[in-house]
């Protein structure tokens, strides 16, 4: 389970960042770093590799204090999307070291609950939002957001073809934006 | 450079907008979307949306503790960038680098090295070794030669300015390389005018025929993105010396 930590001022951490206050970055490292460590590796699945992202979001957040725009969205999301964005530019130059679908989970039914995926006892809106699409479409956000599958990895972990599953992502995000407005 | 995306229908663009989010946009749509969220305000909304919608899933992911270098790693490349760029809120229109008929021009740039690789081997001080690349950067307007890039290996690259180069006291030169298969440039660090420097490339691939170097104009602390975004100063690509 990871979640924000209530008490932090990340916007604030930001502002101090602009400022040049190195001790703001190691706090933010402190908090952060295993959890986007961990949503790095999960994309590239590579330990050394997930930090080498992780060290090159910190390098991000740091130069790119100064431009974070608070009206765009919140400054944690835009520490998450720094990295996860980092990753998946990783993983599309070619360097995933363990191709998609030679790691451990088999390639399933389509309709099994994915393993790896816990989202009993979640109570964010998305994870509502995502109990109410059908499990193909469940799946296929996840894989890509989570794992940062491509539409053919999607289609090769879930035996689906590859236009169902360009379908899938379609129909699932239309319902998650409807979902979650 | 302007793009109109007029008879591109709302849901299109929340579709595209989340799939960027999700990450299974092919490479090249995907820099393309990053292109266009420059100068977009719609699509940008679209994706910072999309961001804060599925922001949550990234708690799917199990934590893992980072190796105790990594936080040295970071503390190190920090002091080497000194302090951070001063704050923008906006970013140039468009990034240079993804606009491919200025790579298609520049071929033709390339002539400047076969006359001008006499120039640059007259110039004094030669290097220990026969160069086996040279680059001859040229300003992308007058194609007037301001630096030459020569590597007598493929892992350690000169770069030797022809004259003076004057930019704003408030600026930088920083200097970048792209093969052709890459997707973005990358820095080779801050230049001064007038400064000649030995680069190791050993954190890179081999020096190609064709690799792209060049000199942009950034802020003293030098890009704040860590892709080129500023205009271009001098620009040239390598060419393999018989």
């Amino acid at each position: 389970m990871s979640l924000p930590e209530p008490g932090f001022d990340y916007q604030g951490c930001l502002a101090a960042c602009a400022q040049g206050q190195r001790q703001a970055l190691r706090e933010l490292y402190d908090l952060e770093s295993a959890r986007l460590l961990g949503v790095a590796r999960r994309i590239v699945r590579d330990s050394a590799t997930a930090e080498d992202v992780v060290h090159d979001a910190f390098v991000r957040i740091w130069t790119g204090a100064g431009s974070f725009d608070p009206s765009r969205g919140s400054a944690r999301g835009w520490i998450y999307s720094i990295t996860r964005h980092l990753a998946l530019n990783f993983i599309r130059d070619g360097a995933r070291l363990v191709p998609a679908g030679e790691e451990d989970e088999p390639v399933s039914a389509v309709s099994e609950q994915q393993p790896g995926f816990d989202l009993q006892a979640r109570s964010a809106k998305i994870f509502d939002c995502l109990d109410q699409l059908e499990p193909s479409r469940r799946s296929c956000i996840l894989h890509a957001y989570v794992d940062g599958c491509t539409h053919a990895e999607i289609a090769q972990k879930l035996g689906a073809p590859l236009g169902t599953v360009k379908a899938w992502i379609k129909r699932g995000l239309s319902a998650l934006r409807e979902c979650m407005g | 450079m302007i793009t109109h995306h007029s008879d591109e229908r709302p849901d299109e663009l929340q579709q595209l907008a989340g799939e960027y989010v999700l990450g299974t946009l092919p490479g090249e749509q995907q820099r393309a979307v990053q292109a266009r969220l420059q100068h977009d305000p719609a699509l940008r909304a679209a994706v910072d949306a999309w961001e804060q919608r599925l922001l949550e899933l990234t708690t799917l992911a199990e934590p893992q503790q980072p190796s105790p270098q990594l936080r040295q790693r970071i503390e190190r490349s920090l002091d080497s960038l000194g302090s951070p760029a001063p704050s923008t809120s906006r970013q140039p229109a468009d990034s240079w680098w993804n606009l491919l008929p200025l790579w298609r021009g520049l071929a033709g740039a390339g002539l400047f090295a076969s006359l001008l690789m006499a120039l640059a081997l007259l110039l004094g001080d030669p290097p220990p070794a026969t160069p086996t690349y040279l680059v001859v950067l040229v300003a992308p307007h007058s194609q007037a030669p301001g630096w030459v890039v020569q590597a007598s290996d493929r892992q350690q690259v000169q770069l030797i300015p022809l004259g003076e180069t004057v930019i704003p006291a408030d600026k930088a030169l920083q200097f970048w390389t792209k093969a052709d298969h890459w997707q973005a440039p990358v820095s080779l660090g801050l230049v001064k005018p007038g400064q000649t420097l030995s680069l190791p490339l050993d954190k890179l691939p081999p020096l190609e025929a064709n690799q792209l170097f060049e000199l942009t104009l950034e802020g003293v602390q030098g890009s704040p993105t860590g892709k080129p975004t500023g205009p271009i100063q001098f620009i040239g690509r390598a060419v393999k010396v018989i």
